[in-house]
């Protein structure tokens, strides 16, 4: 039996917080190198979605599928530790570097630290820094390299371009090009953006308050 | 490819590694049960001094305010353990790459080298200050293992339970009054029973099936704290 690509279904997703409706009733389906833009004005429940889809939050309503080879779909906790995550309150440890935040993570997920320390070249980081002395941009490339440290099938960007030079943005643009060449991607933006991929290989997701 | 029980090891490890090198970084909590440590020694050094308790109330009285101290000091500087990582959101990072339990193992861990610390650094001087002559002092050092030990596995399990609440100063107060009595209980008994040379039956064997009472229902309670 061949395996089945990674494929991403969300159906009906709402979430509440307190009286106040975050999100509602949103579907998609995202397959294996396509990336599913998710654009709408602040407040519009991107990120909540978004949070959902990792697994940080329990939908009130509706359903979240994600396969991997198996063609399971995998439980919250699962999709947690295999999803690659970028937000921008997503925070790595200040009193440590840069290298020893991924060494870190890279033992939690018991992947070599080698990892670690080639994405961050990749990202041209200063290894050596501590977290909390990095300027927002260079933050940002941190928080990518975590994302991609254990090698993720699905990437969640929120954001994801924020404080970025241009030269970053684009040597992100090209390592998310090589994910989708077998991965899937969701990204959030509030205003829409033009992507450098193939026109089939987007998926746009409007969303309102 | 390791085994998980090797990797279930690492995890922890790495958590609890992780933890001390910030603490030694920033001395957060170091700095607070130093501080608190070291000013309740001088209270009740002052207050009692080697002739302010009576000889026939000091067993009573002694080993009930070691552990007073020992509480306190812990409660400046235990509960941090899971509401820090909350406040500066590097829970999210932890919930994404880490598994419940080698994170509480880590953590409990930290905690017990925590306040083995504190224990060290407050047991010689309360000793010397009032000047308490220790019968049995093996049996001291059984209770002062076992009865951190629950004082920081209890204390890891309402930190963790407090961890996503608001206000939780005071939900950790009110939550670790049932939890940390029974074991203050029988350390005090216990901590009594060595500086008087007196026998106390059981009482240790108490002390530490709390402790593994403890430990096994803060590794299946966390998963359900944790999980969002």
């Amino acid at each position: 039996m061949s395996a089945r690509p990674a494929e991403l279904v969300f159906t009906d997703v709402r979430r509440d917080f307190g009286g106040v409706r975050a999100l509602q009733q949103v579907s998609a389906t995202v397959g294996p190198g396509q990336l599913l833009l998710v654009v709408g004005p602040n407040g519009c429940g991107k990120s909540t979605l978004l949070r959902c889809l990792a697994g940080l939050l329990r939908p009130q309503a509706g359903t979240i599928e994600y396969r991997e080879d198996e063609g399971n779909p995998l439980t919250p906790e699962e999709r947690r530790r295999r999803v690659g995550y970028v937000a921008p309150d997503l925070a790595l440890y200040e009193e440590l570097t840069a290298r020893e935040n991924l060494d870190f993570f890279a033992r939690l997920r018991g992947i070599e630290t080698a990892r670690g320390h080639e994405v961050l070249a990749a990202l041209e980081v200063p290894g050596s820094r501590n977290f909390g002395a990095l300027s927002s941009g260079m933050r940002q490339r941190v928080r990518f390299a975590w994302a991609l440290l254990h090698r993720p099938r699905l990437l969640l960007l929120d954001e994801p371009f924020q404080n970025l030079d241009d030269a970053a943005s684009t040597r992100i643009l090209g390592l998310l090009g090589e994910h989708l060449a077998q991965g899937l991607a969701v990204l959030a933006s509030p205003t829409p953006l033009t992507l450098p991929f193939a026109s089939g290989s987007i998926v746009e997701l409007g969303l309102s308050r | 490819m390791r085994s998980p029980a090797t990797q279930f090891v690492s995890e922890a490890v790495a958590v609890f590694a992780k933890d001390w090198r910030c603490e030694l970084r920033t001395r957060a909590a170091l700095n607070a049960v130093a501080l608190f440590a070291v000013s309740t020694l001088f209270v009740v050094g002052l207050g009692l001094g080697p002739l302010g308790v009576s000889s026939s109330e000091r067993l009573a009285v002694l080993p009930a305010l070691l552990w007073v101290v020992l509480l306190f000091a812990a409660s400046a500087g235990l509960p941090r353990a899971f509401a820090h990582e909350e406040e500066v959101h590097t829970a999210t990072a932890l919930r994404l790459a880490g598994r419940p339990g080698p994170l509480f193992c880590g953590k409990l861990l930290f905690e017990i080298t925590l306040l083995a610390a504190i224990e060290i650094l407050v047991v010689p001087i309360f000793i010397a200050m009032v000047q308490l002559p220790v019968e049995e002092p093996v049996r001291l050092l059984a209770v002062l293992v076992a009865g951190g030990y629950g004082l920081a596995a209890g204390s890891t399990l309402v930190a963790a339970i407090v961890s996503q609440a608001r206000g939780k100063g005071t939900l950790f107060a009110v939550l670790a009054v049932p939890v940390l009595v029974p074991l203050l209980l029988l350390a005090i008994e216990l901590t009594r029973a060595a500086v008087g040379g007196v026998p106390a039956e059981g009482v240790l064997r108490q002390l530490l099936l709390y402790d593994a009472s403890v430990t096994v229902a803060g590794m299946m309670l966390f998963p359900a704290v944790w999980n969002p």
